[in-house]
């Protein structure tokens, strides 16, 4: 049990709406606490889904090493980097926006969550570009690959030869990373969901497990890209 | 609600009493401001590590260097974003657990493909990826794989517009069968001399192009 350091911290006009305690449990903090437990065991089971998808690149990357290192050639790395320090930024403002509930800011609750959501959209739109830069280029997941535009693109940017069979590794890329972009999309919406709350003044420091668990999705998601990030477009 | 209103009934949380108005508090540690800037900081100046280690050509120190400062960064968003310092210790058991059986998984699929390929030569067995000879197969433990010798890695569409020759990947190979579909649509713009690429992974030795 922490101190009541929080109270002091509360900035002026702070709002403190109160709480709803279900019956079956005892106090507030008994409340919110199981609330985070059932999604820490949510988060680990996103963990374990991301985790075959990770397996699967770390084995084609030890299978076919050469198809690995030529095709995350031909990824864009300055923009993998934009979207790395995005969603770093965006996980900064949703700690900051979980703070501000927890000190009854209203205000600073509000700012931080359309911060975070704003951040978001950079991403996808980023995400976007890099989709379609690939697309045009007959970059396209499995069998819709296209050796022959790929291959040219390969030689005019960065001037080698695309080795063994690179749909398998654009495969895993669209997979992963599309799999993680819809993560955002879901983190999008249920970052809205909680924003439209906060604007009617329901989160307060005796009340805030619905920001803190959103919060705790959207560094779900960061944590998987932190991890997508070196894994694709970095490493050699 | 029911028991916060009797005074005689003590509510227990962590093992202390709490007080009755103490039952709609929710006791959790706010961090000041300036611990989540720094640790921002921190990732930041951690992703630029992970962006220039990428251009130091570590070899194959590359990937464990890149996977440690990630699990760096991770530990710091779980530490300080997610709150696992100073929240209950359960939190953190539950994800770390997550973390224990996911190295269970890679553990036990890697060592499976480790052993598979001396089995598979033991039982003669043969499986998809002979089909796929050009794809890094002859860098991987030469000797141990049985699509290694006699199998002769098909050129990519790219090494024949290049003007390779079957012959300079391996003797001879008939089983290209994507290779060659792609190849039909294949541009001329694609056609420069491969031998001249000085980060192409390995290849046979060059011969000159018409052979």
């Amino acid at each position: 049990m922490s101190t009541h350091d929080a109270k002091a911290m509360r900035p002026p006009g702070a709002i403190d709406p109160p709480m709803p305690l279900a019956h079956h449990f005892d106090t507030a903090g008994q409340q919110a606490g199981s609330a985070k437990f059932g999604m820490w065991v949510f988060l680990a089971t996103e963990v374990l889904m991301f985790s075959g998808l990770f397996l699967a690149y770390f084995i084609v990357r030890m299978l076919y090493p050469e198809m690995v290192l030529s095709s995350h050639e031909l990824l864009d790395k300055t923009m993998g980097g934009i979207n790395t320090v995005v969603l770093l930024t965006s996980s900064y403002t949703m700690a900051m926006g979980v703070r501000a509930a927890q000190l009854g800011d209203k205000k600073g609750l509000v700012r931080n969550l359309v911060l975070t959501i704003a951040f978001a959209c950079v991403f996808l739109v980023v995400k976007y570009f890099e989709y379609t830069g690939k697309f045009s280029h007959g970059i396209f997941p499995g069998k819709y690959f296209n050796y022959a535009e790929a291959g040219a693109y390969a030689m005019e940017h960065g001037g080698h030869v695309l080795q063994g069979k690179p749909h398998i590794f654009f495969g895993l890329y669209f997979v992963m990373t599309g799999l993680h972009g819809v993560h955002v999309v879901v983190g999008i919406g249920v970052l809205v969901w909680v924003l439209m709350r906060a604007k009617k003044g329901q989160f307060g420091p005796r009340y805030y497990a619905p920001v803190e668990n959103v919060g705790l999705y959207w560094h779900i998601v960061d944590l998987v890209w932190i991890f997508l990030f070196p894994l694709l477009y970095l490493v050699r | 609600m029911s028991n916060a209103d009797d005074k005689d009934d003590l509510i227990f949380l962590n093992g202390q009493a709490l007080q009755p108005e103490d039952v709609h508090e929710v006791y959790e540690h706010v961090s000041p401001q300036i611990l989540y800037v720094k640790i921002l900081g921190a990732l930041f100046v951690l992703t630029g590590l992970t962006y220039a280690v990428s251009y130091l050509n570590l070899g194959p120190a590359s990937l464990p260097v890149a996977m440690l400062v990630a699990l760096a960064k991770a530990s710091l968003v779980a530490t300080f974003f997610m709150h696992l310092k100073g929240d209950e210790k359960y939190h953190t058991f539950v994800f770390v657990s997550s973390l224990l059986f996911v190295g269970i998984f890679f553990t036990f699929t890697m060592f499976d493909l480790n052993s598979r390929d001396r089995l598979s030569q033991e039982q003669g067995t043969f499986f998809q990826r002979q089909n796929d000879p050009s794809a890094g197969m002859p860098d991987r433990q030469p000797g141990l794989s049985p699509f290694v010798e006699g199998t002769a890695p098909a050129l990519t569409p790219w090494q024949v517009e290049a003007g390779a020759t079957p012959g300079d990947a391996a003797p001879a190979s008939t089983e290209a069968p994507a290779a060659d579909a792609a190849a039909e649509g294949a541009k001329p713009a694609a056609a420069k001399p491969a031998a001249a690429k000085p980060g192409a992974a390995p290849k046979g030795p060059a011969k000159p192009a018409g052979h």
